[in-house]
């Protein structure tokens, strides 16, 4: 008898070791699936390459050599209206992918989605030094943290653009437009964007962002440079464009 | 008795796959965490929990402190602009950095960098960690990339290997710039004439021209101890000390774009003082005798100046007091 009490505490730690090592994102598949967005960065209707020559509006000249954002604080409207965050999830858009997994979310009708462009104060002020190197939220190449007013760059787009008068010249004048701080993330609205996630096969929520929509009301000549701080009534500009920049493809 | 053993070798296996791969055999002194020998009189700083000390840890810092590997083209070291011999600064108005560039303000000294609780002028960085990136990214500076540089230590097996030692892990960003923080959090300052005076109680360490420039420093008259206070002689605080109408560099306001923070910089130690001229954010002031000048004069009128920052009936005896005693912060 006293053996057997023995074995069945050897019995009861070996359980506890065991289930204390499993990882807790395991669920049951069939009521689950991945959602993943498809998301284009684009220049008017053409996806932004890197170093392609481009024309705003007016016809002026430009190039992109950096086109990045983030995306955070992701959240659905299921189909009776209650919210389901995608809590954590980050997403860097850049010029590597077009297909950025989100997480398995229940299968059903969604009413639409929204999500913050940049992010929030917390995550916005974490040590980026902490985070492995694979993470959107790590240090990054070319680097997309400011080190001096610490925090995330939210949104960053560089290149050289014409800055004569008449648009007659070439593209050759640095232009640069970083936005971050706190104040200028932006919740972007697709509530009205509804979808259904169905058991067996992936969903992706096709999404496009407009470069030349963010910049619409920019003149390119003269407003080519915002570090956020040092020309903060031009970035709020911008920041405040990126909801109309936002479409569902 | 059979089944027993396998219980055990069952469980030890469970136990041991759950293990993280980060622990390191503590058994190396040079492994062991150690206390800081702070100065007397100084508190105890808090140190993070993944970076306490250990001589690996530091030995390796101050090996990535002094190599100029961290920057574009391995010409600059955290060195070239943090001397050693000069209390960690430069002795210029403006840092050179790389081909030749300069940093847009004056090399603050790294001594006593465990107490500050943000760094830079003006307060833009939270971290000692954080920091390291600052300098490799800044294109006037070291003009590089904390990842290249990490792809450039992990080339280098005796970086590899020190890396290993200190930290159990590879070289990485987190690692790199744990290493240089560690070191620097073993920098101090705290043994000059004054700490002999203040905290042995040596009434004769100090003459009598720096007692009065000390008294003068904490009464009413020179009024220095508003912001210049405590064992570090800064109080941290964002300050406008009337240095110019104009401030081209707008201090503090850069990172809160607040109009009333213009002209606002960090008050900074006034430790060494003496051997770390020239002055003030922008190296603007190149004696002490300039600076003594400024203060009794009550500086310039701006919005955002102190009103502890006015005109002071100060006598030359006074002033060449005042900075006797500054001179008698330096370590001996
Ligand atoms: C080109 C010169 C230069 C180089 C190289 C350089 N620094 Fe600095 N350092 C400065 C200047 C200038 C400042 C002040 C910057 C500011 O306040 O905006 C500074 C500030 C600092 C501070 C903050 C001090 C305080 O009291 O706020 C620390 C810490 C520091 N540097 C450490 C380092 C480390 C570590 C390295 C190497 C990774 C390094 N520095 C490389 C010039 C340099
Ligand atoms: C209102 C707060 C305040 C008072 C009072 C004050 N200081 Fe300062 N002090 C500062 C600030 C802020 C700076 C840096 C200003 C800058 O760079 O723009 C500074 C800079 C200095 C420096 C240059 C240090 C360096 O490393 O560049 C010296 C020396 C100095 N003060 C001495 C004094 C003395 C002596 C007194 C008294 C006569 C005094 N201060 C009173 C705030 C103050």
């Amino acid at each position: 008898m006293k053996k057997n009490i023995y074995y069945f505490i050897l019995i009861l730690v070996t359980i506890t070791t065991v289930s204390s090592c499993k990882k807790d994102t395991e669920t049951p598949a069939s009521t689950e699936e991945t959602l993943s967005f498809h998301l284009h960065r684009n220049v008017g209707t053409a996806d932004g390459i890197y170093d392609s020559l481009y024309q705003t509006a007016s016809g002026r000249k430009f190039n992109i050599t950096d086109y990045r954002f983030y995306i955070s604080n992701i959240v659905l409207i299921k189909g009776d209206g209650s919210l389901y965050p995608l809590t954590g999830k980050v997403i860097l858009a850049g010029p590597s992918a077009m297909e950025y997994e989100l997480q398995k979310v229940p299968v059903g009708n969604y009413k639409g989605f929204t999500f913050m462009m940049g992010l929030d104060s917390i995550t916005n002020h974490s040590d980026p030094t902490t985070f492995g190197a694979g993470s959107p939220l790590a240090v990054q190449t070319p680097s997309i943290h400011w080190d001096w007013n610490s925090g995330y760059i939210f949104f960053k787009v560089e290149g050289k653009v014409d800055t004569t008068a008449a648009a007659n010249g070439s593209a050759d004048f640095d232009y640069l437009y970083h936005i971050g701080m706190d104040d200028l993330k932006r919740t972007i609205d697709f509530s009205t964007n509804a979808f259904s996630v169905v058991s067996g096969s992936p969903h992706e929520l096709h999404i496009e962002f407009d470069l030349l929509e963010a910049l619409s009301n920019v003149d390119m000549r003269t407003e080519n440079m915002t570090h956020t701080m040092d020309n903060f009534p031009l970035a709020t500009k911008i920041a405040d464009n990126w909801q109309a920049a936002w479409s569902a493809e | 008795m059979k089944k027993t053993l396998l219980y055990i070798f069952l469980i030890s296996l469970t136990v041991y796959a759950c293990k993280k791969d980060d622990d390191v055999p503590a058994i190396d002194p040079d492994a062991q965490v150690f206390t800081l020998q702070v100065p007397r009189g100084f508190p105890y700083p808090s140190v993070p929990a993944d970076n306490r000390p250990t001589n690996y840890r530091v030995r390796l810092g101050k090996q990535l402190f002094n190599d100029p590997i961290l920057s574009r083209d391995s010409t600059i070291s955290c060195a070239s602009c943090h001397k050693e011999n000069m209390k960690f600064t430069d002795g210029l108005p403006f840092s050179e950095g790389i081909a030749g560039r300069h940093a847009a303000r004056n090399s603050p000294s790294i001594l006593n960098i465990a107490y500050q609780p943000y760094l830079f002028w003006d307060g833009g960085n939270p971290t000692v960690e954080q920091q390291v990136l600052g300098p490799i990214g800044n294109p006037n500076e070291m003009d590089f990339d904390a990842n290249l540089v990490v792809e450039r230590l992990k080339r280098n097996p005796d970086y590899v290997f020190k890396f290993m030692q200190a930290y159990g892990k590879e070289p990485s960003v987190y690692t790199l710039t744990r290493a240089i923080a560690n070191y620097e959090r073993t920098l101090f300052t705290g043994t000059s004439k004054y700490d002999r005076y203040m905290y042995d109680h040596d009434s004769t360490a100090l003459n009598a021209s720096e007692k009065n420039g000390m008294t003068l420093f904490f009464n009413e008259i020179g009024d220095c101890f508003h912001c210049h206070v405590d064992y570090n002689f800064t109080d941290y605080s964002f300050q406008n000390n009337g240095l110019y109408v104009n401030y081209p560099d707008s201090g503090r306001a850069r990172i809160t774009l607040k109009a009333s923070d213009v002209g606002k910089f960090k008050v900074p130690t006034l430790r060494n003082v003496e051997l770390t001229a020239p002055y003030m954010h922008d190296g603007s002031m190149a004696t002490l005798e300039q600076v003594i000048d400024h203060y009794a004069s009550g500086g310039q009128a701006h919005p955002n100046k102190s009103n502890v920052v006015r005109p002071r009936p100060l006598t030359a005896q006074d002033k060449t007091d005042l900075v006797n005693f500054l001179k008698a912060l330096t370590d001996l």
